[in-house]
């Protein structure tokens, strides 16, 4: 190595461990800068997934529509991610209905392998309800504009529900394998169609 | 050594997150003030001035991620100065901002919707009634941002067509160039214009599935566009 080049190698380290040291400080000074809620200990991780399409239901990417107004039959268009049996998971999405002429459409579930556990769903006008025990989660879910949902899922205790930052819904949970599911779903009284585009997916759990 | 400094600045940015230990940059040209208080560890209210008079409204927005997406908590009226957060995620930092909106609007519609409940076969040959559309056509126009014109650029025509019992087709000639987007607006009876559906620019059409208290309504859409938004107000939950 020639001389000039020595210098420019020991230039170029110094400044690297200038930065990791100031890296390091900086990490030590200032809190983690994760979306996640409710407090830390979050680990995040990417889950696998395999897509479901049935009847009028179809996915492009994060984009999901039912393109027809049948009100029986499965119409589907959903992202059906890995089960999971313990710990605390957390989901974070955000939704945006671009188009909604129909009514009662699932656009996010923690459902059980045995059965129906949690459906948020919307109706008519923006409202948000549990599909279970229909009870309203919340209002506003405008046409156009994006909303925030988590879901923190803690398996044996509690499943509680955040609709733009503020928690809306609990519900107890019992043991078992869960998995979740975003798209768009009619339920048994709802029908399309609706356009709703996903953004902004992550995981955490712990 | 670029690369290096630039690593780094990306990585402080990553690591500044949401909370009171970033301070908020006022944005050029916003004379807004905003405030966020937290009335307990998981209560916020919000509390705002300066917004320009001849804003048409604002949309009040968060993220817990800054630079990444807000989400819009509420469109607001001119008039309205103070916001509500309840029941937040604990030990969480929230970032807020008010964007203010612009743009001229269309001359008001009237509607009567006949009696009747939603009706699911209503439109089973044509699903896609709601969809918006946006129309090529040759109608003039012009920018929706010059001084002193507050009406230049205003959407013209706009009719609501009665598609059933509970839904309404909107139809409006576009004559803006630089919108960002159509707002439309309803006025139950006896009630304030609220935005009910937020539209991407050029589109000309949208079908409502209306509520059952919208069966006597008002409606306009405006042609809008964003003002500069006010410096980020944070807070971080106890809880």
């Amino acid at each position: 190595m020639f001389p000039d080049q020595e210098v420019d190698v020991r230039t170029r380290l110094r400044v690297l461990a200038g930065s990791a040291v100031a890296l390091t400080l900086l990490a030590v000074a200032s809190p983690p800068a994760f979306a996640e809620v409710e407090p830390g200990g979050w680990t995040s991780y990417s889950p696998s997934f395999k897509t479901q399409q049935k009847g009028c239901g179809s996915i492009d990417n994060l984009t999901f529509k039912l393109t027809c107004s049948n009100s029986s039959g499965e119409q589907r268009a959903e992202r059906r991610y890995d089960t999971y049996s313990s710990g605390t998971r957390q989901f974070e999405g955000y939704f945006k209905i671009t188009s909604m002429s129909g009514k009662r459409i699932s656009l996010k579930q923690t459902f059980k392998t045995t059965g129906p556990f949690f459906l948020l769903a919307v109706e008519r006008g923006g409202r948000l309800y549990a599909v279970e025990d229909g009870d309203t989660v919340a209002t506003g879910a405008t046409v156009g504009t994006s909303v925030r949902v988590n879901t923190v899922h803690v398996v044996g205790d509690e499943l509680r529900v955040y609709i733009n930052g503020s928690l809306k819904y609990t519900l107890d949970s019992p043991s078992g394998s869960f998995y979740d599911k975003f798209g768009a779903y009619r339920t048994a009284s709802g029908q399309g169609p609706i356009t709703v585009q996903w953004s902004g997916i992550k995981f955490w759990h712990k | 050594m670029k690369t290096a400094f630039l690593l780094l600045a990306v990585a402080a940015g990553a690591l500044a997150g949401c909370g009171p230990a970033r301070p908020p940059s006022p944005p050029a040209g916003s004379s807004i003030r905003l405030s966020a208080t937290l009335d307990d560890p998981t209560d916020v209210t919000l509390r705002w001035s300066g917004v320009d008079p001849h804003a048409a409204g604002s949309a009040v927005e968060f993220t817990s991620d800054p630079p990444g997406e807000f989400a819009v908590l509420q469109f607001v009226p001119p008039e309205q100065t103070t916001f509500d957060h309840r029941d937040l995620m604990p030990q969480t930092g929230f970032c807020y901002r008010l964007r203010p909106y612009f743009g001229p609007a269309s001359t008001i519609v009237d509607v009567a919707l006949p009696p009747g409940d939603f009706d699911e076969n209503a439109h089973a040959k044509d699903p896609d009634w709601a969809a918006p559309r946006a129309a090529s056509g040759a109608a003039q126009r012009t920018s929706i941002r010059q001084p002193g014109r507050p009406t230049a650029g205003a959407p013209t025509g706009l009719r609501a067509g009665i598609a059933d019992p509970n839904g309404i087709v909107f139809t409006w000639a576009d004559h803006a160039t630089d919108e960002e987007g159509f707002l439309l607006e309803a006025a139950p009876a006896g009630r304030p214009f609220r935005v009910v559906a937020v539209l991407d620019p050029n589109v000309t059409r949208f079908g409502l599935v209306t509520l059952p208290e919208e069966k006597h309504a008002a409606y306009r859409v405006r042609a809008h566009y964003y003002g500069a938004s006010s410096p980020l107000a944070t807070i971080h939950t106890g809880g």
